[in-house]
């Protein structure tokens, strides 16, 4: 929780009063962005497709291209209109502002490294030969547009069939390319939840609701129009963006839901002043609510089902399980915790270390010891990233798969599931199975990171090779077309064999979210408004939306 | 060790080039410390270097005097598997070849039981002799075979060798005039051989089933890189077009299973010198689908076929694999999803477990939680098992070198290839 204050701390502007907040907020874009600024480039008219294909030409370096790029642009904006209620006055204003911004995909591989590197070094290297590969491009403009098209059919090859669906714009790379009516604060946030700073349904939600209430603080109402009208579309950009960084959360929809309910319900005649105040202490008021009271609320209720001696097992890292486990340990009982990791998030080790520094008795596993942990189980915690109206379980890939251990116990002793969930994270889309809803993270993820390489003055080998590799495919693609180039170029020592699964024909790399548990394993839903059965949830989420 | 400090790893090719060279006494040595290092691992390399191991034994072992024989492998045997009892392979390699022994000196004792038995092995016969299906050779092995009148004629009883591998066992077709001569040990010989050319072929044989089990269109998930469910996949995928979902059993064998998805092996184990000839199923055209094991219950939904392969199989029909497995076959189980286990018969072992916990072996932690994570690794206590006991409920078919088998018919299996004096030698 202590992620949300961060945007806050990022964004300067906010604490100083808005005597002529709209100018301020113009000249903090620009401090944003210094790098999209210079180039400045005039010819708008063709341009405004580049911006955005920026973040897939990190996602899929060959994708991007003249033509394809257009045709990709179209469905994206469409799904914009969807969500947005002026989609054609705000397309015109992002295409200006493209314009402006122009070669913004100068800045953008520049701006991607550092992320990388810290994400995933063997990702890493792949920024290599893009980059030289992008430049040329530029150069050459329509003569590579036929290749283009050849590596977006291959491109499109790597996105598993069965969640073809799921599988959207790739996520925002940089904030280039945001409009200049994104919130400083939010276009922070943008990025720390698309790095998994921010991670976790509640912290997403949280972290939201604060960015929201100093774009409120910023917002002034411009002439001829009403706060309650224009500000649900200022909000409405701010989305748009944040859900670029990353699928917005069941969490942040229901919380948005209410925000932008509360703004409609705003008397026009309010001075805008006092409405500012109201918004922000109804965001206020939601958090606590919501949030901070429900977890304790959960804390404390789920923390009585443990009992001295019990053996709780967990999957991965979620707060409001660390919150109990830490609870019932304050309250002096005894027991000791199994987390169960995965990968590649090991969001677990978070919770691992917290919890042992607290004091607690800790086992720590990975998947493949799912069995074995559960074992001496007498009881199974579980954090939710939402409850289906079907009663079902949508959270970390993995938890169905530790509930259904829990279930099915070789002994005939099943081991009690017990859910943690804020109502707030209720939601009345129903999911039979993890394909229906979903959210599919950048398979790269998964390609393991080399090893640390020890700095010397020397050209690091693997950079070598993959210039190389970058140059041989300038030449043409059709090579690597038909045989794996990886098996031509050597890969440097200690790489993945995963490395260049991207130009490997036939080879995919899935890497879900979430996925759905029947309802059937979990035997309790502790809410901050009681314990439930999941058969309860459609009804428990009625009657909190309907208050 | 003087012969592992001349190869460069120690491992099974180190081993089998010292082999040679070496003392009898000085390869049991380095064998079992080999094992217990767990410098070789791997099922089929166990076997492998157990039966090169045990042919070196016997052939050194200058006697003909079954009894004598059995006893030395017999002490050789309890030393390999005390070494190492988790893997059981070493066992059942030990059983086969005193069960080979036991079968020889006892083929002319019992010759006129056999005069009995002749006409019913004799249906076997012929259709083991066509030499496309090596592993039905295997049960007349243990079975006595019509032919041994002769030698009981020409033969006076405690020299005897009976040909207890009859022709149908050896696809040279050998002939009969060819065995008589030939003495216990000779005949043992020829039947380690034997169990090492079954090692040897024993995934393709169980590769020939394959187009019987995968089908158009499918979906398969399989979980670490085994090579028998490799062969499995390749030669139905030279047919068919089907989807692989693989998942990479994290942390133990990712990299091997990223290696073998993608096609190009970084490292350089010497285990996998045969398979990393072996094109990738991407090559073939087979769209292969890399998971985490966490996504395993996601997909499920959408999968035809399990298809496992295995460390070893018990006889009660469950079986010790790489962890992770029970959860997957769990899975499927939830999912209605046939689970498939491919496994060579000589996985397969006479051991009823009652101790599951016993068959479990736990692996390197740094795995899980590496050296950056140190300050971690002194608080809490960090488990990697690395195999995972399935029971026999949640399989619904074994394919073995002889042929798909349901899980409740596999202690028939068992009593075919290992006698019962042998099960705890």
């Amino acid at each position: 929780m202590a992620n949300p204050v961060d945007p806050a701390q990022t964004s300067p502007p906010s604490t100083s009063p808005s005597p002529a907040p709209a100018t301020q907020q113009s000249t903090d874009m620009s401090s944003q962005q210094p790098p999209s600024q210079p180039p400045q480039p005039s010819n708008g008219a063709s341009k405004p497709a580049k911006p955005p294909k920026q973040p897939k030409s990190k996602d899929a370096p060959p994708a991007a291209g003249g033509a394809p790029g257009e045709e990709k642009l179209s469905p994206a904006e469409l799904k914009k209109k969807a969500k947005a209620e002026k989609a054609a006055r705000r397309a015109k204003e992002r295409a200006e502002r493209e314009a402006s911004g122009g070669a913004g995909a100068g800045p953008g591989p520049n701006a991607a490294p550092p992320k990388k590197g810290s994400t995933g070094g063997g990702a890493g290297g792949k920024e290599a030969p893009g980059q030289p590969y992008k430049s040329q491009r530029h150069r050459r403009g329509s003569a590579t547009q036929a290749s283009a098209t050849e590596q977006k059919k291959k491109q499109e090859d790597k996105n598993v069939a069965v969640f073809g669906h799921l599988y959207g714009q790739p996520r925002r790379t940089t904030i280039a390319g945001a409009g200049k009516e994104v919130h400083p604060a939010v276009l922070a946030l943008g990025l720390q939840m698309r790095d998994y700073v921010v991670c976790g349904s509640s912290a997403r939600c949280v972290a939201t609701l604060l960015a929201f209430k100093r774009v409120i603080e910023a917002y002034t109402t411009p002439l001829g129009t009403s706060l309650s009208r224009h500000l649900t579309t200022h909000l409405s950009h701010q989305i748009t963006y944040l859900s670029t960084c990353r699928p917005l959360s069941i969490s942040q929809g229901n919380a948005i839901r209410a925000l932008k309910l509360a703004i409609s319900s705003i008397d026009p005649s309010v001075p805008e002043a006092s409405a500012k105040a109201t918004l922000s202490d109804f965001i206020d008021n939601f958090i606590r609510e919501k949030i901070t009271v429900a977890d304790q609320v959960i804390a404390t209720s789920a923390a009585e089902k443990i009992q001295d001696g019990d053996v709780i097992v967990t999957f991965a890292g979620s707060s409001i399980v660390k919150q109990t486990l830490l609870t019932a340990y304050k309250q002096g009982k005894k027991f000791r915790v199994s987390i169960i990791d995965s990968r590649p998030l090991f969001e677990g080790k978070n919770l691992a270390r917290t919890l042992a520094n607290a004091g607690l008795e800790v086992q720590y596993s990975l998947v493949n010891g799912i069995s074995h942990a559960i074992k001496d189980a007498t009881k199974v915690f579980l954090g939710a990233h939402a409850m289906t109206s079907n009663g079902r379980l949508y959270s970390r890939v993995g938890t169905a798969l530790v509930a259904m251990s829990a279930k099915e116990r070789a002994g005939g002793v099943e081991v009690p599931v017990i859910v943690c969930c804020e109502t707030v994270k209720f939601t009345d889309r129903v999911a039979l199975d993890s394909i229906v809803v979903n959210e599919i993270a950048d398979a790269d993820e998964l390609v393991p990171s080399q090893p640390l390489k020890q700095v010397t003055g020397l050209p690091d080998p693997a950079d070598e090779a993959d210039t190389k590799k970058g140059d041989s495919k300038k030449g043409g693609n059709k090579a690597a077309a038909n045989a794996p180039p990886a098996e031509s170029t050597p890969l440097p020592e200690g790489a993945s064999p995963l490395t260049n699964w991207k130009e490997t024909p036939n080879l995919q790399l899935l890497n879900i979210m979430y996925d759905v548990t029947p309802a059937e394993y979990v035997d309790m839903v502790v809410t901050e408004m009681g314990s439930l059965p999941p058969s309860a949830v459609p009804i428990v989420h009625r009657m909190s939306t309907n208050l | 060790m003087p012969s592992t400090s001349m190869a460069l790893t120690p491992g099974l090719a180190s081993f089998l080039r010292s082999l040679k060279t070496n003392p009898i006494d000085t390869s049991i040595d380095n064998l079992i410390s080999l094992l217990k290092r767990r410098q070789i691992r791997h099922s089929r390399s166990c076997a492998t270097a157990t039966a090169y191991l045990l042919l070196r034994v016997i052939s050194a072992c200058r006697t003909s005097d079954a009894a004598k024989l059995i006893e030395r492998v017999q002490s050789v045997g309890r030393r390999l598997v005390a070494a190492q009892p988790k893997e059981m392979v070493v066992g059942n390699i030990v059983r086969r070849v005193l069960g080979l022994i036991r079968d020889e000196a006892e083929d002319d004792r019992e010759a006129d039981f056999n005069l009995s038995e002749a006409s019913e092995s004799q249906p076997q016969t012929p259709r083991a002799l066509d030499g496309s299906d090596r592993g039905s050779s295997r049960p007349p092995l243990s079975q006595p075979a019509p032919i041994s009148m002769f030698s009981l004629l020409s033969h006076p009883e405690p020299e005897t060798s009976l040909p207890g591998t009859p022709a149908s066992a050896s696809p040279s077709g050998r002939l009969l005039g060819h065995v008589q001569s030939k003495d216990v040990r000779a005949e043992v010989l020829e039947g380690v051989n034997e169990i090492i050319d079954e090692l040897g072929q024993v995934d393709d044989q169980i590769a020939a089933y394959a187009l019987d089990h995968i089908h158009s269109n499918e979906i398969i998930l399989t979980h670490t890189s085994s090579t028998t469910v490799q062969k499995f996949l390749l030669k139905a995928a030279a047919k068919r077009k089907f989807t692989v979902i693989h998942a990479e059993s994290y942390p133990n064998n990712h990299e091997a299973t990223h290696a073998t998805v993608s096609g190009n092996s970084t490292g350089d184990e010497e285990i996998l010198s045969t398979e990393s000839f072996q094109k990738p199923l991407i090559a073939l055209g087979i769209t292969v689908i890399l998971i985490p094991d966490s996504a395993v219950f996601a997909l499920m939904s959408r999968v035809n076929k399990v298809i496992l392969g295995t460390h070893s199989v018990l006889a009660n029909g469950g079986l010790v694999a790489s962890a992770g497995t029970r959860v997957i076959a769990r899975a499927a189980k939830v999912h209605q999803t046939p689970v498939v286990v491919v496994s060579g018969v000589y996985k397969l072992s006479p051991v009823y477990p009652f101790d599951f916990d016993s068959l479990i072996e736990y692996g390197d932690s740094s795995n899980v939680i590496g050296y950056e994570d140190g300050d971690l690794v002194d608080q809490i206590d960090v488990q990697n098992p690395l195999y995972d006991y399935v029971p026999a409920e949640l399989i619904d078919l074994y394919i073995t070198n002889l042929g798909g088998h349901a899980p409740s018919y596999l202690y028939r299996i068992v009593s075919d290839h290992y006698r019962k004096e042998d099960i705890s030698f």
